[in-house]
């Protein structure tokens, strides 16, 4: 095992051996890395705008800009912390709103069924994902990839490469109606978002299932010889991962206010950017919910942030959020203790 | 044979750290000669031989090649002088064709410098014909062929790299009968080429078949060096334990009827093993013995459904296993394992509690299990076999290797299971952890758990065992009663 929780070994002769299973208050102050880089971009963005990124508007914006982002890095979290990686979330994630829309608007469905309907397709190439993945020992980096092109070719073909703009009441309000009348800054998709977390920290935390995909992640052949089914562990998630981006989808559509007959290939590599800046090792076995809500947050305030800052040449950005964003990993790496240990 | 030491070594030492592997050690090899290294596990073999193949390179005392004195700093430098090795995992390429597998790395450059395909088939097979092989296509992958055939190429590469002096560890353990004999045909060979022989293995009956001279190692030094011919199996294992041994053989078990048998393997067939018909009963333990390669750890993988079987059945507490199981099968039905690799069966990252309730998480709470319970049982197990520090929250992988195993253990002492398969439960600790942890092992048993523990350490399966089932090269070859057994019996029966 390479991934460690503070020191291997206490040395011979160290003083008073520190009481077993308490952590140090370093080892707290760093497992918790990722929210000590979110606050201070939250500092320097706060100083280097001027005032105007620290305006409870932009902030409410971030939580916005942050709410796809975020069902999908809650379905992703589940997937790598079992090892395995999900290549298929942002076509999927295109594909279930088209279906939604098309449903609902030539073959009249009524609402929420077309939304549901939609839904239970995403599930359903989840499933696909990992069932294939396991009966045929094919690595899920290989069966995704090839279900995003699926989905997005399914996208093309159900869409006729056209654009929908004209959506169901349901499908708009998930995506820009506010909770509480029109005054309330809470919105129903950043509701929806923080939701998702919620319950998928809680199910990772508590469950018996959330202690399976752990370990799973952790060591599949130790986990096996302890009885988990870690195949079923493995399918489950990579099925809650096809189900959430599915609701990513409706979300987004609903957001954009249309249903676009291609996904937005960027979504992929920015959910797993935000889970790992999260600190969830790409190997499993390693990570937390909260974590990634924090890495998400990190990733959208540096969206946001650079936006904010009129003196950066827009053409800058993208090259300056490659950067912040290897620096913040490898801070997170070094801080949160996740070095190898064992080189063999 | 009296020619000159091809190669000679005077008063070798090494120690690691704390531990002297080896103290002044005499050894000499003579031109055309195969020389046998032989003693228990931890005598010195392995070092002895890593030194002579230049794998470590701090050492006391004198190398000498050819009346020069030499210093080897890898493995490289020392076949570059002519002394190769044959390690037990051969290091060949599969996928590659037996001819490629030959000139790995040194293929035959044509003029173009393109590699000349043709040269080399053609050497390849005329190499294999002069030892007998005809029947080798050196065009086919080398995976095509058998283990025994793989061997011959490696030996053929080292060869074809120069090397004079052949180091072999273990040859035979992975090979059938038939490629054994084969494989002593080629030693024959070889010796009329005038090559020399370092041949390490725990057979005592092949040493006596296949040595010129046999020096034997306890505790990392030499004591003797004997003609094979001056020699008998007896004798050899008095010098390898270091005291005489009896030369009566034991009685056979008596095939004693249990009242309750809890396991019952009848007849069970794999590649690894075949015709294994063996049975445990409640409150027993029974030692499973074999040197490495015997198919006792494959016929235990097989009873937690890790090693698929083709003949035979498994049956616990009289409930037959289908054909194949899953290790989750298994454990609901009765069966616990715990293996040798700790690294592979423990989650070292992670808490003592949450390795040792992993197992039985669905008996603790349906869906959400509740962590004081979960503490409850760890701290409990983990008292009861002492773990220490007695830490529940530690992650396992801070704990020394004898603590990790009892962890392992503790698993199952609070749903205890029917039948608890052991692999190899005391591989690398020290005296006090290996007894305290046979001690759990016992106490298992003494709850009614049908025990078998798979070893190839004599020390450990006499020590915990009611019965011992010996096997050797894939079948059982004889059932003793502990009573009053010593390790010279079970090494004979090797």
């Amino acid at each position: 095992m390479n991934r460690s929780e503070g020191p291997v070994l206490e040395k011979e002769g160290s003083r008073k051996r520190r009481r077993a299973g308490a952590r140090t208050w370093t080892e707290r102050f760093t497992a918790l890395a990722p929210l000590w880089t979110l606050l201070v971009l939250g500092i320097v963005f706060g100083f280097g705008s001027g005032g105007s990124f620290l305006r409870t508007v932009n902030l409410n914006n971030i939580l916005i800009q942050s709410s796809p982002l975020a069902i999908l890095a809650t379905g992703m979290t589940f997937v790598l912390l079992t090892g395995e990686i999900d290549l298929s979330i942002a076509a999927v994630m295109g594909l279930t709103g088209m279906i939604a829309a098309r449903l609902y608007l030539d073959l009249e469905i009524p609402e929420p069924w077309a939304v549901l309907v939609a839904l239970l397709c995403a599930t359903g190439l989840g499933l696909v994902n990992g069932v294939v993945s396991m009966r045929f020992r094919i690595p899920t980096f290989m069966t995704t990839l090839a279900m995003s092109m699926i989905a997005d070719g399914l996208n093309q073909w159900v869409s006729g490469g056209k654009t929908i703009f004209q959506l169901s009441s349901l499908v708009q309000d998930i995506g820009s109606a506010r909770i509480g009348g029109d005054d309330s800054l809470l919105r129903v998709m950043t509701a929806i978002a923080i939701g998702t977390l919620l319950v998928g920290l809680l199910v990772l935390r508590f469950t018996r299932f959330g202690r399976y995909v752990y370990m799973s992640g952790a060591s599949k052949s130790a986990a096996r010889l302890a009885g988990v089914n870690v195949n079923m562990v493995i399918i489950s998630c990579l099925t809650i991962c096809g189900f959430l981006s599915g609701v990513a989808g409706v979300v987004m559509a609903g957001h954009l206010g249309s249903a676009l007959p291609t996904s937005i290939p960027s979504f992929l590599i920015e959910t797993i950017a935000a889970v790992v800046l999260g600190g969830t090792a790409l190997t499993g076995g390693r990570g937390s919910m909260f974590l990634t809500a924090v890495g998400v947050l990190i990733y959208e305030t540096l969206r946001n942030g650079l936006d904010n800052i009129t003196s950066i040449n827009n053409f800058m950005k993208v090259f300056i959020t490659g950067l912040v964003l290897l620096v913040a990993l490898i801070v997170n790496v070094v801080f949160s203790g996740h070095r190898e240990r064992d080189l063999a | 044979m009296n020619a000159a030491p091809v190669l000679e070594l005077r008063s070798i030492s090494k120690n690691f750290r704390a531990l002297q592997a080896l103290s002044e050690v005499n050894f000499d090899l003579r031109e055309g000669e195969t020389h046998a290294l032989c003693g228990e596990n931890g005598a010195g073999k392995s070092t002895l031989m890593r030194i002579l193949a230049g794998i470590y390179s701090e050492y006391q005392g004198e190398y000498l090649l050819d009346g020069q004195p030499v210093h080897f700093r890898s493995p490289r430098e020392a076949l570059r002088r002519g002394i190769g090795m044959i390690h037990q995992e051969l290091s060949v390429m599969p996928e590659l064709t037996v001819a490629e597998n030959m000139f790995l790395g040194r293929q035959p450059i044509s003029p173009h410098g393109t590699v000349d395909w043709g040269a080399m088939n053609r050497t390849a097979e005329e190499e294999l014909a002069k030892l007998g092989f005809l029947e080798i296509d050196v065009r086919r992958p080398l995976e095509k062929y058998p283990l025994g055939i793989q061997q011959v190429v490696e030996v053929l590469r080292t060869i074809l790299s120069g090397a004079r002096v052949l180091i072999m560890d273990e040859p035979t353990t992975a090979l059938s009968p038939a490629e054994i004999e084969r494989l002593i045909q080629l030693i024959d060979t070889l010796r009329r080429t005038h090559r020399s022989i370092v041949y390490i293995s725990h057979f005592i009956s092949e040493v006596m078949r296949v040595a010129d001279r046999i020096t034997i190692l306890r505790d990392g030094r030499n004591v003797g060096t004997v003609e094979r011919q001056d020699s008998t199996v007896g004798v050899l294992i008095s010098m390898i334990l270091g005291r005489e041994v009896s030369a009566a053989a034991p009685p056979p078990a008596s095939a004693k009827e249990h009242e309750r048998v809890l396991l019952d393997v009848k007849g069970l067939g794999a590649d690894a093993f075949t015709e294994v018909t063996l049975q445990v009963g409640a409150g027993e333990v029974v030692g499973l013995y074999g040197a490495i390669g015997a198919g006792h750890f494959e016929t235990a993988r097989a009873l937690f459904g890790l090693y698929r079987y083709d003949e035979g059945s498994v049956a616990v507490a009289g409930e037959t296993f289908p054909r194949v199981f899953s290790p989750r099968f298994a454990i609901e039905h009765g069966v616990a394992y715990a293996i040798e690799s700790r690294r592979k069966s423990l989650f070292l990252d992670d808490a003592i509690f949450k390795n040792i309730t992993l197992p039985h998480l669905h008996r603790i709470g349906r869906f959400v299990p509740r962590l004081s319970k979960e503490l409850e049982i760890a701290g409990a197990a983990i008292t009861l076999v002492g773990v220490h520090p007695p830490e529940p929250r530690n992650p396992v992988g801070k704990l020394s290797g004898g603590n990790q195993q009892k962890v392992a253990l503790a698993r199952w002492l609070t749903f205890p299971p029917k039948v608890l398969v052991v692999a190899e439960p005391t591989r690398g600790m020290d005296v006090g952890a290996k007894s305290e942890v046979l001690k759990i092992v016992r106490d298992l048993a003494e709850q009614g758990i049908a025990v078998l523990v798979a070893s190839s350490e004599p020390e450990t399966v006499l020590a915990v065992s009611d019965r011992i089932v010996v096997m050797s090269r894939g079948r059982v070859v004889r059932q003793l009663m502990n009573t009053n057994l010593d390790k010279d019996v079970l090494m004979r029966l090797l």
